[in-house]
């Protein structure tokens, strides 16, 4: 048995310096009152409530306070231990942000255990629409439900599948692309590792609306669990009848395959991902026809994304109704995101559409890493923008973020602070889509090249305003002349970055600074003598023993081995490192 | 027929055709670098791009089918910006060669920067060297010059099914190049050259042979004798401005001599010869059942290396007749030296041809040199020997027309349309009558297997029976025909052909990797139409009609398939892998 | 056992094993990455010395990256919570303290589920 009653979880969600010192205190209070046996103080490590200073919790119960000072100590113990009451005046009512559909499994049951699944209501979904037996229903359960794509583009699910569906054409596939490869996005992968039979389940009862047979997931070759996972859950999914011939005894047969991409982020993009399946190189082709009517093999094809799959057993099971409840006018149910970058909890969320970046980077997120000053959110990866904190009440859906100049993309948030310059995350993702550009067309292929080289001129203070007016034109022919979505969204970053924040660009290229101190060539390391008090830390934590001399002589930084690591000015205690 | 605008301007069309198709319709012109009227669109230029009302995306014209009710604008302000961007683009990752290079005042990148005016260039220079690759000494590949519009490619994979020539490595380092990166003489390349007829730029191009034949031609040591291959004679006259189809074969005549070559003769004399050993050899196993059916013709030096390398197992049924350029050689070096009384030493034969598969075919086994010397010296091209008559200074459009040298110069109608796709199997055919009959065909023209259909099947009579034939031509026909016949093999059916002619390049040699570029289908069945109008011109319509060939072999060979001629005009065929290494 | 459509209420309704306790460990990539493998391997093994019959669950990620490995416990009548950051040190004290000795344990709390 439990030797405790209650819980007191106590937080300083500020600093965390006073976490300490806090429960103590509140270990003498219960003390003093003779409770300390039946009451535990617990220090924990998060409790989902950020920079509201002394949080407690008590538990059982959820009563939960802010602020709190050391006044308030006695009379918590005395009212919300001793008696069930609850000070008014500083309680919250912390309301946890997310909501959980792509993600309702990831974390809970186990991934290996098909019985897991099928405990928290799995396979239910298809069941279901086996038991109606109705295409077209299926296909307008979707559509109410409002679902879009998750991969970034954003384009109705039922639309999608009800072109495939109007083909008349014995051969159909559908397609999963799990070819995840934006930066600092793993969305994909944790539902893959996490709950690979919803995606399966999702997959199985796009099958039966569209009137396809055969199926392939796509998985990039860096997800060796994923792909485990997945290969387990088909699997088991064919030994229960859920997969393969007659599943669930009826009429329908449908299977499963799976196929590993090369590495090529370019094969994200649908008609790259079915030349690469066809065993092709992994080019783009013009579209139309879109992969719907003319996909694999020629065959029509519905490509859809991980996430978007997740979605479709609750949808089925639980109504499109239910679904269209939760987000906006036209961005419905919820998206999940990869919160990366300067921010306190990285973490992978799923929140409801409509929510804004303020809350998820504050109240999820726990705000920024250090208490430094935030500067922007990127997402959407290389195809994506920034948003500069004046516009972090934006409500989070397709069009919004698309007139902000980013896209929802596939999920990637990444969080950058004052110590992020701008052109070099412009230069960064840029470097992405040069490097990952199939090549087939010329205004990706040279254009991205071109535009790097420019934007490499003005991080090393060798531009002039003429790189930037070359950056737009070349931007424009990107946008327009591209063959695929990559070479169109390619120049996003830059665009929005010359949008946002031009001032780092005029610096960069009049005064030839950076003040976020990224462009190595900007500046260069040196010993303020007058301020320099020879410790020698700097020169013991040089990694290239660039800075010679000794507490007699002094120290200077030698220029010609010095690599720009900025450890120096790092480790410097008494400011003498100028940079 | 469906309804939209272009430019404001209404157009009627078919549903399916494209945007760039219907444009012409209306006289709109929309530039484009990578598509090509003979190949599906790549989409790689992105020069092409038009605006559609109600839309904010821009559409590649070269592969967006026309819709019902579009309105498209086609040309204004900001799409000639932004095509203006992509064309500067393409410089920038683009040699400034122009001078020295074998496409000059000849390339589409060169015009379309003349036509946008580009005077400078706005960006830096991005090009990587890439060495020449000159392996197979019929066709350099020059990848710094490539663009990427990947023509060569499809040509090479979905035209001619042969698949040497990939893209390589990605973004601003890919490249065109063999698959696998081994040199493309290693490759399974056939050196059929669509590629280079089909390149935009000086990316791929003939190996150029012109300085070897110049110095032969200053030495007065040697015997010259020139050949000129049947198709040569309708297509060089687009080097020098006349209307494509010109049938200029005599101004040729006149403009080798003045070139120096000593003796002009006619492949279109060995191509006779060809058919005199072909058709005998038809009926040998035909009506003697005398070897394996389908006979399959072998005219084609890129069909026989496919088949070597792709189809060895269907050797026995090709024919042993050596094509009309070998014929032609090794008769020089025999016959002709006999009778001239000139030491075949010092006699090189130099062939005028419509391909770079010729200047391969040279060497290809040692029964080229049946005559106890290299047949044929040199291959040239009919874009080298343009340059040459303009190297020469000759006015080739005012030089009187003159005469080949007999022996071996004159031709019945038969060896002209040697040069289409169906003109071996009709002068084959009307021959091969002959021979079973003993009587001349009533009506000598075979309209079936006539044109630009793929794969031709017919059937004639001769005597009563059937003899079912297939033409095919562009290699990617060729699967469709000899699976028939491997199938029927297999099962024992009754075989579905007897006699199959195969040429590699689509339209057959008209159409050839070495003739003036851009060529189209429409090209080709003007270029044909003006071989078909030399035979109909002709006086003698069947091979064994002309008095040459006659007194070829009353003085010389005997008979068809005689002793003599199986040793000078025959060969064989070995598999050969299709990777060397 | 094939599922049908008629027998799948009946072949499902029991399919998930009733444990009254048990601890979950996250073992996706991400959790392997900061070392989940040797919390759940740890955990198994101090179970396993003290004799508990406890059930070790492997699952995904369950989302809080920053404290990766992430293990969540539930002993009847304790409040069900979430540890972070467990190193084997913490894995061990996990069993000892929380399964065995009936406490909560000190800084690595990041979420307590409904009690």
């Amino acid at each position: 048995m439990w030797k405790y009653k209650k819980v007191i979880l106590v937080k300083d969600t500020d600093t965390g310096k006073e976490t300490v010192r806090f429960s103590e205190l509140f270990n003498s209070a219960l003390r003093d009152r003779g409770l300390d046996g039946e009451v535990q103080v617990i220090r924990s490590a998060d409790i989902n409530v950020y920079n509201q200073g002394i949080v407690v919790k008590i538990i059982p119960g959820n009563i939960t306070y802010s602020k709190v000072e050391e006044k308030d100590i006695d009379l918590i113990v005395r009212k919300s231990i001793k008696k069930e009451e609850a000070l008014k005046e500083i309680q919250i009512d912390p309301k946890d942000k997310q909501v959980r559909i792509v993600l309702r499994n990831c974390g809970i049951i186990d991934p290996e255990n098909i019985n897991d699944y099928i405990s928290v209501d799995g396979y239910k979904g298809l069941k279901k629409v086996l038991e109606q037996n109705d295409r077209d229903k299926v296909i307008a359960e979707i559509k109410i439900s409002g679902l879009r794509g998750r991969g970034g583009g954003g384009f109705p699910t039922w639309m999608k599948w009800s072109f495939a569906k109007d083909q008349k054409n014995d051969t159909k596939f559908i397609i999963c692309n799990a070819d995840e490869g934006d930066p600092g996005a793993y969305m994909d992968r944790s539902v893959l590792e996490g709950d690979p039979h919803s995606v399966l389940e999702g997959m199985i009862i796009a099958g039966f609306a569209v009137g396809a047979k055969k199926g392939y997931f796509y998985i990039r070759a860096e997800y060796p669990l994923a792909i485990a996972r997945v290969e387990l859950a088909i699997k088991q999914a064919r030994e229960k009848g859920l997969l393969g011939n007659n599943i669930l005894g009826t009429q329908f047969s449908f299977d499963l395959e799976v196929r590993l991409g090369a590495g090529a982020f370019v094969c994200g993009e649908e008609t790259a991902l079915i030349a690469s399946i066809e065993g092709k190189r992994g080019c783009p082709s013009p579209r139309p026809p879109y992969p719907s009517i003319s996909g694999l093999w020629g065959k029509p094809t519905v490509i859809n994304n991980v996430e978007t799959l997740a979605n479709i057993s609750p949808i089925m099971h639980k109504g499109g109704e239910w679904f269209a409840e939760i987000g906006t006018e036209r961005s419905k149910g919820t998206k999940v995101f990869a919160l990366t970058g300067k921010v306190e909890n990285s973490s992978l969320i799923e929140v409801p559409m409509g929510i804004t970046l303020k809350e998820i980077i504050y109240e999820i997120g726990g705000g920024v890493l250090n208490n430094k000053k935030i500067k922007a959110v990127q997402t959407g990866g290389p195809s994506g923008g920034v948003i500069p904190e004046e516009y972090f009440d934006t409500s989070i859906d397709y069009e919004s973020l698309q007139n902000l100049g980013s896209i929802m993309g596939s999920g990637g948030m990444i969080v950058m602070d004052e110590d992020d310059c701008m052109v070099d995350i412009a230069k960064f993702y840029l470097k992405f889509c040069v490097d990952e550009s199939c090549g087939k067309c010329a205004p990706c292929r040279i254009g991205g090249k071109q535009m790097l080289e420019l934007l490499t001129e003005i991080s090393e203070g060798k531009a002039t305003f003429e790189q930037v007016d070359k950056l737009k034109l070349i931007s424009k022919a990107m946008q327009k002349a591209s063959l695929c979505g990559l070479g169109q969204t390619a120049p996003n970053p830059v665009l929005s970055t010359l949008k946002y924040f031009e001032q780092e660009y005029v610096d960069h290229i009049k005064d030839k600074k950076c003040v976020s101190g990224k462009c190595e060539a900007l500046f260069i390391y040196e010993i303020i003598q007058d301020k320099c008090k020879r410790c020698s830390l700097c020169q013991r934590n040089c990694p290239v023993e660039a800075i010679p001399g000794d507490r007699d002589k002094g120290y200077a930084i030698d220029q010609k081995k010095c690599i720009k690591c900025g450890k120096c000015f790092e480790v410097c205690k008494f400011e003498a490192v100028n940079r | 027929m469906a309804k939209a605008f272009i430019n404001n301007i209404e157009v009627e069309f078919e549903k399916g055709r494209t945007i760039l198709d219907v444009a012409q319709q209306v006289q709109v012109k929309i530039p484009t670098l990578c598509k090509h009227k003979d190949l599906c669109a790549t989409g790689a230029c992105g020069i092409c791009v038009v605006k559609v009302e109600g839309s904010n995306r821009m559409l590649r014209a070269c592969c967006t089918a026309m819709d019902e009710g579009m309105k498209i604008k086609t040309h204004d302000p900001e799409l000639i910006e932004i095509r203006r961007t992509v064309i500067e683009l393409i410089l920038s990752n683009h040699p400034n060669d122009c001078l020295t290079c074998g496409r000059n005042n000849d390339c589409e990148l060169q015009t379309i920067m003349a036509d946008f005016g580009i005077r400078e260039e706005l960006f830096n220079k991005i090009v990587k060297e890439i060495p020449k690759d000159s392996t197979t000494r019929t066709i350099e590949l020059e990848p710094s010059k490539c663009i990427g519009c990947g023509r060569c490619i499809e040509v090479c994979q979905n035209v001619q099914n042969v698949w040497a020539l990939s893209f390589l490595e990605r973004g601003i380092n890919t490249r065109m190049a063999p698959a696998g990166d081994i040199q493309l003489g290693d490759s399974p390349c056939v050196r059929c050259g669509q590629c280079s007829a089909h390149c935009p730029t000086g990316a791929i191009f003939e190996f150029d042979q012109t300085r070897n034949v110049w110095k032969l031609l200053q030495d007065p040591d040697i015997h010259c004798v020139v050949q000129i291959a049947p198709s040569v004679r309708v297509a060089i006259g687009e080097g020098f401005g006349y209307p494509v189809g010109t049938n200029l074969t005599k101004k040729i005549y006149a403009a080798l001599r003045r070139l120096g070559f000593n003796t002009v003769f006619d492949t279109n004399f060995s191509a006779d010869v060809t058919i005199m050993e072909e058709a005998s050899e038809f009926v040998e196993r035909f009506v003697n059942k005398k070897g394996a059916l389908p006979l399959i013709t072998t005219c084609c030096p890129a069909w026989v290396d496919f088949m070597e390398k792709y189809h060895a197992d269907m050797i026995e049924h090709f024919s042993s007749a050596k094509s009309p350029q070998e014929i032609m050689s090794t008769l020089c070096k025999t016959y002709f030296a006999e009778k001239k009384k000139i030491d075949p030493a010092k006699m090189k034969v130099i062939s005028i041809m419509p391909c770079t598969a010729k200047k391969y075919e040279i060497s290809r086994s040692s029964e080229m040199s049946a005559s106890g010397y290299q047949g044929t010296d040199y291959v040239l091209t009919t874009r080298e020997i343009i340059r040459m008559i303009k190297q020469a200074g000759i006015d080739f459009n005012s030089i009187p027309d003159e005469e080949s040298d007999h022996m071996m110069g004159d031709y019945s109608g038969a060896g002209t349309i040697f040069g289409a796709t169906g003109g071996v199997m009709e002068a084959a055919l009307r021959t091969a009558y002959n021979f079973v009959t003993k009587e001349n065909l009533p009506k000598v023209e075979f309209e079936n297997v006539r044109g630009l259909k793929g794969v031709k099947e017919t059937a004639i009579m001769i005597n009563g029976i059937e003899i079912k034939i297939a033409v095919a031509h562009g290699l990617g026909n060729v699967e469709y025909v000899l699976n028939k016949i491997k199938k029927a093999k297999e099962k024992g059916e009754p075989l579905p052909y007897h006699f199959v002619e195969v040429m590699a390049c689509p339209g057959g040699c008209i159409g050839g990797g070495g003739q003036p570029y851009g060529v189209t289908d429409e090209v080709r069945m003007i270029r044909a139409k003006g071989l078909y109008q030399d035979d109909e011109a002709s006086s003698v319509r069947c091979s064994h009609d002309n008095p040459f060939v006659k007194e070829l072999y009353k003085d010389f060979l005997g008979a068809p398939l005689s002793e003599k001629a199986h040793h000078l005009l025959h060969t064989k065929y070995v598999p050969r892998p299709e990777y060397k290494k | 056992m094939k599922l049908t459509l008629n027998n799948f209420d009946e072949e499902t309704k029991n399919v998930k094993k009733n444990n009254k306790n048990w601890i979950k460990v996250g073992l996706s990539t991400c959790g392997i990455a900061a070392g989940a493998d040797v919390a759940f391997a740890t955990i198994k093994k101090v179970l396993q010395e003290n004799g508990s019959d406890v059930e070790v669950i492997r699952t995904g990620c369950a989302g809080k990256c920053y404290a990766e490995p992430l293990v969540e416990v539930k002993i009847e009548g304790m409040p069900q919570v979430v540890y972070g950051n467990v190193n084997e040190e913490v894995a061990t004290k996990i069993v000892q303290k929380h399964v065995m000795g009936k406490q909560l344990i000190n800084d690595h709390i990041y979420l307590v589920k409904d009690a």
